[in-house]
Parts: C-alpha cells; sequence; structure tokens
C-alpha cells in the first residue's frame, strides 16, 4: 500500500508535554480525522509534520520521503492550514498570495482567485483586518493552490460559520477523489469527521490511544450502560472510563462484540458510539488516570 | 535565497521606509550639529546597525510568520541566509540614503567628500557588522524576547559601566582605560595613517564576522521550535 505519510516512534519533548513514540500512518487518497482533548498533541503533531517544531527522536516519512532530508520536495507537494493562521497582517489578500506563490513551482494563480471569489474572500483587504474565519478562508485558499498531494490542516472548521464548513468537508471530500491528494486534519467538530474522514486517529495527553478505519473505530467502540453489580471481577476490564452513578454505570467498551458476547441477557445497554462520546470518555479517563497518579 | 529576500521586503517597506523619515531628523540634527566627520560616521553606522536588524526581525515575531515561513518549501538555512540579506539590503539603503542625505543637506558643517571615501564606507561597514553579529542571533533564535533581552542587558551593562566608572575612579580605572582604547582604535580606523593592505583587512573582517554569525544564526535557527 502506498502512503501519504508514515511516522514511526515519533516523539517531541517539551517542558511538562512529551508525544510519547507515536506511530501511525494514513493510506494515499484518503483523509485523516485527529482527534483528542486540549493539550492531546494534535498541533504539536501537525507542526512535527510540517518540521516547525524539531522531533526528538523517531521518523516521518512523506511521499516515502524523510521528511528532513526531503524538506523543501516535500513541502513543495504539501498544504497546510495553521491553527493560528500566521499572515502577514499588513499585506493585502492579493499580496499575500503574491509573496507566497513564488515558493511553489505549482502555484495555480487562477485557482486562488476562484478559490478568493468562491470564499467571498476581498482581495483588497488587510489580513490583519479579516475575521478569523476569513483568515481561515484564506488559509484554505492558498492551501489548495499548487496542486498539493498532502493537506495539512490544523483546526480548519473552527471559526467558520456551518454552511461555509459543510462546503469545506464537501471540497476536501471531492480533493481526495483523485486518489493521489490525502488530508490530514484535527478538528474539536467531531460530527465533520463523522461526515468525511476514512481514518480516526485519537491522541491523550501525547499518547496515540488509536489509528483505525472510522467504520471500524464505530463499530468497535461503543457507550455501554449498566447496572454497576455488573463491573465486578473480569467485567471491568471490558470497559474504560467507568461512571458509576446510583443507578447504574455508564462506561466506554472498546470491544462491542465482546461485551454483547459476555454480557448478552444481563440488561445493558449498548449504544452505537458517536466520535465526540469517544473523545469525551477517553478525556474522562485521561483526568481519572491523572487524579489517581496524584493520590 | 531571493523569494525570501523578496518576502522580507514587501512585508518590511513600510517599516523602512518610516525609519528612513526618523532618520531625516537625525541625520539632519547631526549633520549640523557636529563638526567631525568621523564621530558622524560612526553615530550614523550604529544608528543604521541597532535599527535594521530589529526591523527585517522583530516584526516577524510581532505578527508569528516565523512559523508560517518556516512551513513553506524552503530551508531554514536559506531562510536565515534571506534574513541576513534582507537585514544588509536594509543597512545599504540607510547608508545609501545617510550619504545622499548629508551630499544635498545645506546646512552641514562638513562636505560629503570628508565622509564618503571608501575608508569611510569599510568602517561603517565594519561597525555596523559588529553591531548585527550580535544582534541577528539573538532575534533569530529568541525573537522579540531576545531583542528584549538585549536591549535590558545593554542598559543593565551601561548601568554597571557607569557605577564600576564611578567607583574605581583614578587613572588606573581599567573602564577607562577600556573607553580610551576603543576611542583610540576607532580613531586609528578613521583617520591615522594606514599600512598597505588595511582596505583588504578591512573587508576580510567584514566577510569574517558576518560568516561567524550567520554560521551561529544557522545552528541557531535550526533547533528553533515555533
Amino acid at each position: 500500500m502506498e502512503y501519504a505519510f508514515e511516522v514511526n516512534a515519533l516523539r517531541k519533548e517539551y517542558p511538562g508535554f512529551t508525544l510519547r513514540d507515536v506511530s501511525f500512518a494514513l493510506p494515499r487518497g484518503h483523509i485523516m480525522g485527529l482527534i483528542g482533548p486540549n493539550g492531546a498533541g494534535k498541533t504539536t503533531f501537525i507542526k512535527l509534520m510540517l518540521n516547525i517544531v524539531r522531533r526528538t527522536a523517531g521518523d516521518i516519512k512523506i511521499f516515502g520521503l524523510d521528511s528532513l532530508a526531503h524538506e523543501e520536495e516535500i513541502k513543495s507537494r504539501t498544504g497546510f492550514v495553521l491553527d493560528e493562521t500566521p499572515f502577514y497582517g499588513y499585506l493585502k489578500v492579493d499580496g499575500v498570495a503574491s509573496v507566497i506563490a513564488p515558493f511553489y513551482k505549482s502555484w495555480d494563480g487562477a485557482r486562488f482567485n476562484r478559490l478568493c471569489r468562491e470564499f467571498e474572500l476581498p482581495f483588497r483587504k488587510r489580513v490583519n483586518s479579516l475575521s478569523r474565519g476569513m483568515k481561515m478562508k484564506l488559509a484554505l485558499a492558498i492551501a489548495l493552490s499548487h496542486g498539493a498531494e498532502l493537506v495539512l490542516l490544523d483546526e480548519p472548521t473552527s471559526g467558520l460559520d456551518p454552511v461555509f464548513r459543510r462546503e469545506l468537508l464537501e471540497r476536501l471530500s471531492g480533493l481526495i477523489q483523485d486518489g493521489r491528494t490525502s488530508v490530514l486534519f484535527s478538528t474539536h467538530i467531531t460530527s465533520d469527521l463523522e461526515r468525511v474522514a476514512d481514518y480516526i486517529t485519537c491522541l491523550r495527553d501525547g499518547d496515540l490511544i488509536f489509528s483505525a478505519g472510522r467504520d471500524e473505530v464505530l463499530e468497535k467502540w461503543a457507550v455501554v450502560k449498566g447496572a454497576t453489580e455488573l463491573l465486578a471481577g473480569e467485567t471491568a476490564k471490558l470497559f474504560r472510563s467507568i461512571n458509576r452513578g446510583p443507578y447504574g454505570f455508564t462506561a466506554l467498551a472498546f470491544d462491542k462484540e465482546e461485551v454483547r458476547r459476555r454480557l448478552a441477557g444481563r440488561g445493558v445497554v449498548i449504544e452505537r458510539i458517536r466520535l465526540d462520546d469517544l473523545v469525551f470518555f477517553l478525556g474522562q479517563e485521561g483526568r481519572q488516570e491523572k487524579e489517581a497518579a496524584r493520590e | 535565497m531571493f523569494k525570501i529576500l523578496r518576502l522580507e521586503f514587501v512585508f518590511n517597506r513600510r517599516q523602512i521606509f518610516i525609519i528612513m523619515a526618523m532618520f531625516t531628523a537625525y541625520f539632519a540634527y547631526m549633520a549640523y550639529q557636529i563638526d567631525s566627520p568621523r564621530i558622524f560616521v560612526v553615530t550614523m553606522s550604529i544608528m543604521i546597525g541597532l535599527s535594521m536588524p530589529f526591523i527585517i526581525l522583530g516584526r516577524e515575531d510581532r505578527f508569528k510568520t516565523a512559523a508560517l515561513m518556516c512551513s513553506l518549501p524552503v530551508r531554514r538555512t536559506t531562510i536565515v541566509l534571506g534574513k541576513y540579506a534582507a537585514t544588509w539590503g536594509a543597512i545599504g539603503l540607510g547608508l545609501g540614503y545617510a550619504f545622499l542625505f548629508k551630499a544635498v543637506f545645506p546646512f552641514s558643517k562638513f562636505s560629503i567628500g570628508e565622509i564618503l571615501t571608501a575608508r569611510n564606507v569599510l568602517v561603517s561597514l565594519f561597525l555596523i557588522s559588529l553591531i548585527v553579529t550580535v544582534i541577528l542571533p539573538f532575534t533569530i533564535r529568541f525573537g522579540l524576547t531576545g531583542i528584549i533581552i538585549l536591549l535590558v542587558s545593554g542598559q543593565l551593562l551601561g548601568i554597571l559601566v557607569l557605577i564600576l566608572t564611578q567607583a574605581l575612579g583614578g587613572a588606573g580605572n581599567p573602564m577607562r582605560f577600556f573607553f580610551r582604547a576603543v576611542e583610540s582604535g576607532l580613531r586609528t580606523l578613521l583617520t591615522r595613517e594606514t599600512p598597505p593592505g588595511f582596505h583588504l583587512t578591512l573587508v576580510a573582517a567584514i566577510v569574517a564576522v558576518n560568516a561567524a554569525s550567520l554560521f551561529i544564526s544557522r545552528a541557531l535557527y535550526a533547533r528553533r521550535d515555533l
């Protein structure tokens, strides 16, 4: 299988945070969603892909090439949207494009102009007078104007109105139709991922929780509700992030079929999971683990 | 490298023109008040050497555009080279403007011919190189914080030197000796008879100082997380 990128034992150490030996890959021509609670390491991961921050250890291969040794070539084939949209605020929209365009051999000015019109971006307006959503649109227009084979998007839908968000997702789905373009995007709006992502990768506190196909994740994981007595003994090991209440428990099951098999006929309710639930429960589990470690 | 150079100038052109306007007032005052071409050359070099790197590098930090620059298909070593080229380009503009201004300013106490000599230009470039050598690696590595650290350190050093000068007093005061040595060095550079090959030595020193600074900056920037 041909991969858009492969990361192997990727590690980044900051004071107070470590992205720990993360390994996963995205096959070409697919969309991967990066999810996780705040501080999970999503932005750090995207910055590592772009070499904006330097890795402590591990490998990143993009298009089969080492991301450090072939930095220039890889970046010329990669589009990006950063969370903070760091543009030259003093410049106008067309001015930003004019200084960025020379860096890309395959820059398509006509495409950029078309995207700006579609995104209703005012060409003659200074960047620092644009709203966050408009800056995001400008970043997207730039990212999509040089025929990028890999598009890295850090929270691209934040600050966008629902109509444009939907349009963007459709555009991303359209991008990968050529079978050559791949997209990695991090988001807190997990419903966006349910709509378009082929793969989901979940990070928490710098650890990789899972990286798998969306359907596999939605099929395998579940929210389970039942009587607290059921948690006695080995059964509790089927669950993560258990909430015990006066009327029973709610928990995350990472193997829905196993739960069904072991607890059949014992009054449990197995609900189809949404990515939103997954982030919530995994985030909660992280907090519980931290509290337990403190105690 | 030229792409970076272009980007820096497009990005900073307004600030460069603003600082040129400020220079106009400063140069006018200097040319009107000071009758020593030597002092004019030294102060002009310090002004230009201090202001231009801050303009080129400080704004990048303000707009947080370093991350954008490093995400573009260009190596970090090339970015640093581009920044040096942009800084020296701005310095060149500053020096050119200073000499042009001096040539047309009617109330000057000395003529343009007295300052626009190969020796003065080289000494000016050498002094600017010494300043830039320190400033650029700091700002490239630490951004605006680096500039602030440098300015605060300079202020503290100045206070310390003043206190030491006062405290030590007398003829044997090492601080006074140091200042006299600097003054004497500048006088030698600008006025005394020079041995053959002096200009060549100055050019070599300018190149060496900048090359060392560039080398350090490249190493520092390669390790910078944005």
